[in-house]
């Protein structure tokens, strides 16, 4: 995370109602010859000069840093995790924070105590699927007069993904099933046999939890079952021509969610990929993020 | 109180102010475009009709007031508040359109600053305290900005710029001084303590108390009871007197505004100072009216130096009214008939005067305009304007040339500035008579009447006799008399005299002598403005190094070690990931340089007690500080 060492000042729009009035107040000066209003107008001319170096150190040892964004739908909300670490032994007030190359999310800290941080979460809609680079981070202060901005940029290296937008017919395609396999196939996951217990990975449906171990004092385990691989439902990309890929990677992505609510074990044949059916939420994300890489 | 502004337009401002802090909370707000709209043209229809016209300063000070007020129903925005702030600032200008004084100068200031504050509490949002913090920023902006703006107001170069508009002068304006004296007109200001002016004696000189005779406008024409001055001072001419000498009393007279035209100086100036003329009758007059505070040199002589009288003068100087009673008539006659010399006449006439049972009075009662009679034969009781008009047109009647010369007697002295101040109330009337040797001759009547007038100054003239009107009055004279409040009188007074002199009255002219004076001498008005510049831009980055200095991180001595020891692992190697604990890189660290794996988990060990333990011992921070200075030598020169 490289940090642009200089911040960059330029002048707000209220500067030029500022401006106006002290070019009034100069004339009105000049051609009075009024030394009262000459005290005025340097009165402001300096108080607008002294605001340059207070709105420059506004961000003078602030820190920003993007956390781990969640992958999310196209057209959902991406939250994206900002911690802005005040590191001079001065407050900080009124930092706004915007992603200048992902949309318009602006949030605003109006104050971080001296070696203190913040924490804002910057929202803004997902693009298309795929994988996105944050970018850069801005910082940007009108404090305290408002004629002034200061911002400095942050490079953010961290990517977050966006899976296809869900969409299209929600009945999961029950013809496309396979023909029963041989018994060893077995998938381990959900189903009916008891397969034995692993550790608890923390996302997974606390419906497996072998509560009366942990009443025994030992950690979480997850049960595990097994299910015959009869019925195995496999989303075969080329099994039905399409028109239009965007569209059918949509058709995909609503029938994984389909599968997975409805608990159906569910695999994945891409041209280059091939995800084994299984259940459960790593195996979920893990078929949406094929399909949010898909080329 | 609001320097002529129509009372309705504070009174406005007030209810708009107290309306907003009844809506802010409740979140009402001003939506209906249309009400506005009206409200709006309410608002300018009543200024119309107020002052029946929409031109001058007052007019264009109340429209600005009363914008604000409208703008303060309707913003809401940190943006529109910022706009009302600067809207502010403009009102300070109209302030100071209205009046320069001290006292509204610094009433002006906290204005501005508390703009400042407000401005400052506008863009920090919901940061804690909203009082404090935002004060002790803005104090320390004023701060801060104050030798920037004497740098400004000393060095930017001033125009004296060709275009021009000229403000209509406020209709309020007082001047005590005016170029006719009637009966009681200079009564009404004895208890006035406006400034009129204030003088300096560079060289030293001063003339005594009773000499100091300001002398103001000369008024010739004689309408009996009453005297004004020639209608236009269009026989102006150039002064053509040559200095005599040595002989002068330099005076540095800073002079008040009073929207006219007249100057003052001692008895008798004997050249105009720049910007002013000396018109017949040797007054100084000038040019342009004296709208703000002036200061100027003038030398003044003991004696006047024209010695001849046209006889076209004479003539006119002689001119008496027609209605004069025959009473009156006849006792001027009686003392020209006595006597051919006039010496001996005005001696007559003063002692008519002195014995005659007349007093001095504040409060004479009225006298109309031609009860000269009522004066001298009955009442004869009367303030200096009588004694002086009433002597001057006995005077004429005697064949004795004569004028009324209104000016100013005395002075108080002010010790802390060593300047003398005059006040409206030390407004005085004398004679001048021409007296074929010598020329003119001052006559002062009232020194025979009141000599402790002359002598003392009207205040104490009046608290002696106790002729002031009215018991409050002369209580809060008594009270003002008081030696502590004298003293701060005094010292405020000569604070006013600085920002006179030295804040109002620096315009091109002072500041071209002032660079001159500092060795600049040669700066056009552009290189003047590059040299402000660059002291301006060197000031601004001190405050900012200094700034940054101040605000600069403050030193975590664990931390840096910490920071040493990872540098110096990632040279090895074994760079620290942002995501990893001190734990784990240091497992990661001891597999991947395995000669120093025991310093690393020592290091990492006291690290986590330094950072973690709930009580660490102060030791263990030397210890930390040891082992990473062992680790960095022990490596020292390796890379991977």
């Amino acid at each position: 995370m490289t940090e642009h060492r200089f911040s960059r000042v330029s002048p707000t729009a209220g500067v030029a109602g500022l401006l106006f009035v002290m070019a009034a107040i100069w004339y009105a000066a000049a051609s009075q010859n009024n030394a009262a209003a000459y005290l005025l107008l340097f009165c402001l001319t300096s108080v607008f000069l002294i605001s340059i170096p207070h709105t420059l150190l506004n961000l003078a040892g602030l820190k920003a840093t993007a956390e781990s964004v969640k992958p999310t739908f196209a057209g959902h909300e991406v939250s994206l995790p900002v911690e802005i670490v005040n590191e001079s032994s001065a407050a900080r007030s009124a930092i706004a924070l915007t992603l200048p190359d992902s949309g318009s999310a602006r949030e605003q800290v109006d104050h971080i105590p001296a070696g203190k941080a913040a924490r804002v979460t910057l929202r803004f809609s997902a693009p298309c699927r795929g994988e996105h680079l944050i970018g850069r981070l801005c910082l940007t202060t009108i404090y305290p007069l408002g004629f002034l901005r200061t911002s400095k940029r942050i490079t953010a290296p961290q990517r977050y993904l966006v899976y296809p937008k869900p969409a299209g017919d929600p009945n999961l395609p029950k013809a496309r099933t396979r023909a029963r396999q041989n018994k060893s196939s077995q998938q381990l996951g959900e189903g009916d046999d008891f397969a034995g217990v692993r550790a608890y990975v923390s996302g997974e449906s606390q419906r497996h939890i072998d509560w009366k171990a942990v009443a025994r004092g030992q950690p979480l385990m997850t049960k595990q079952f097994t299910a015959e691989a009869d019925g195995l439902l496999y989303l075969d990309f080329a099994a039905v021509p399409f028109s239009d890929l965007e569209e059918w990677l949509s058709q995909l992505v609503l029938w994984v969610i389909e599968a997975e609510r409805t608990r159906l074990p569910y695999g994945l044949r891409l041209p280059a990929v091939e995800i084994a059916p299984s259940l459960g939420h790593s195996h979920f994300h893990h078929c949406l993020r094929a399909l949010a890489l898909f080329k | 109180m609001f320097g002529g502004l129509a009372p309705w337009i504070p009174i406005l401002f007030l209810i708009t102010l107290a309306a907003k802090f009844w809506m802010e909370p409740r979140g009402y707000r001003l939506r209906s475009v249309l009400f506005k709209v009206v409200l709006a043209a309410v608002t300018l229809g009543a200024i119309f009709f107020s002052y029946g016209s929409v031109k001058g300063i007052e007019p264009g000070v109340s429209l600005i007031v009363v914008l604000m007020s409208l703008k303060i129903l309707e913003a809401h925005t940190a943006r529109e508040f910022q706009v009302m702030v600067i809207f502010g600032w403009v009102l300070c200008l109209c302030g100071f359109f209205l009046s320069q004084d001290l006292a509204v100068a610094l009433c002006l200031l906290v204005a501005f600053s508390l703009f400042l504050v407000a401005l400052i509490q506008f863009h920090r949002g919901s940061s804690p305290g909203a009082f404090w913090p935002p004060l002790h920023l803005g104090g320390k902006f004023l701060g801060q900005a104050l030798p920037l703006v004497v740098l400004l107001f000393l060095l930017f170069p001033r125009l004296t710029t060709g275009f021009r508009f000229q403000i209509m002068q406020p209709s309020s304006a007082t001047a005590g001084f005016s170029d006719r004296l009637s009966p009681g007109s200079i009564a009404t200001l004895a208890n006035s303590s406006q400034v009129a002016f204030r003088v300096e004696f560079p060289d030293g000189r001063i003339p005594s108390p009773a000499a100091m005779y300001w002398r103001g406008v000369v008024l010739s024409h004689d309408e009996g009871f009453e005297w004004r001055a020639p209608d236009s001072p269009a026989s102006i001419y150039p002064a053509t007197i040559p200095l005599s000498g040595d002989e002068g009393i330099r005076q540095w007279i800073t002079i008040e505004p009073h929207g006219g035209h007249w100057m003052f100086a001692l008895d008798w100036p004997s050249a105009p100072p720049p910007g002013a003329s000396l018109a017949p009758g040797n007054y100084l007059w000038s040019r342009e009216p004296i709208r703000k505070p002036r200061r100027y040199e003038v030398k003044s002589s003991p004696a006047i130096s024209d010695k001849e009288l046209a006889p076209r003068e004479r003539k006119m100087l002689l001119e008496v009214p027609a209605w004069l009673s025959p009473a009156v008539r006849d006792l001027a006659q009686s003392w020209s008939s006595s006597s051919h010399d006039p010496r001996a006449v005005v001696n007559r006439a003063l002692q008519f005067f002195r014995s005659g049972g007349f007093q001095y009075s504040l409060s004479p009662g009225p006298y109309k305009q031609r009860d000269l009679d009522e004066f001298l034969f009955h009442r004869r009781l009367g303030f200096c304007e009588h004694y002086a008009s009433s002597f001057a047109t006995l005077m004429r009647l005697a064949g004795i040339p004569a004028r009324v010369v209104v000016g100013y007697l005395g002075g108080e002295y002010n010790e802390f500035g060593r300047f003398f101040l005059i006040r409206q109330a030390d407004t005085h009337a004398w004679c001048e008579v021409w007296l074929p040797e010598s020329g003119w001759q001052r006559v002062d009547p009232t020194s025979v009447v009141a000599p402790e007038r002359i002598n003392l100054g009207l205040d104490s003239f009046l608290a002696r006799h106790g002729v002031a009107n009215g018991t409050s009055n002369t209580f809060a004279r008594n009270v003002a008399q008081q030696a502590i409040f004298t003293k701060l009188r005094l010292a405020w007074d000569s604070i006013n005299y600085v920002w006179d002199t030295r804040v109002l009255s620096f315009d091109a002219e002072a500041q071209r002598s002032f660079v001159a004076e500092i060795g600049m001498s040669d700066a056009n008005p552009f290189s003047l403005f590059m040299r402000t510049l660059m002291m301006a831009v060197g000031l601004l980055a001190i405050y900012g190094g200094w700034m940054r200095l101040r605000t600069r991180p403050r030193a975590d001595r664990v931390k840096a070690l910490y920071g040493r020891f990872c540098r110096k692992a990632a040279r090895l190697g074994a760079e620290r990931q942002p995501w990893e604990g001190p734990l784990d890189f240091s497992r990661r660290a001891a597999d991947l340089v395995p000669d120093q794996s025991r310093r690393i988990r020592d290091i990492s060990n006291t690290y986590i007690a330094l950072r973690y333990s709930p009580e660490p011992t102060p030791s263990i921070l030397d210890t930390f500080a040891r082992e990473v200075n062992a680790f960095s030598l022990a490596t020292r020169g390796r890379a991977r």
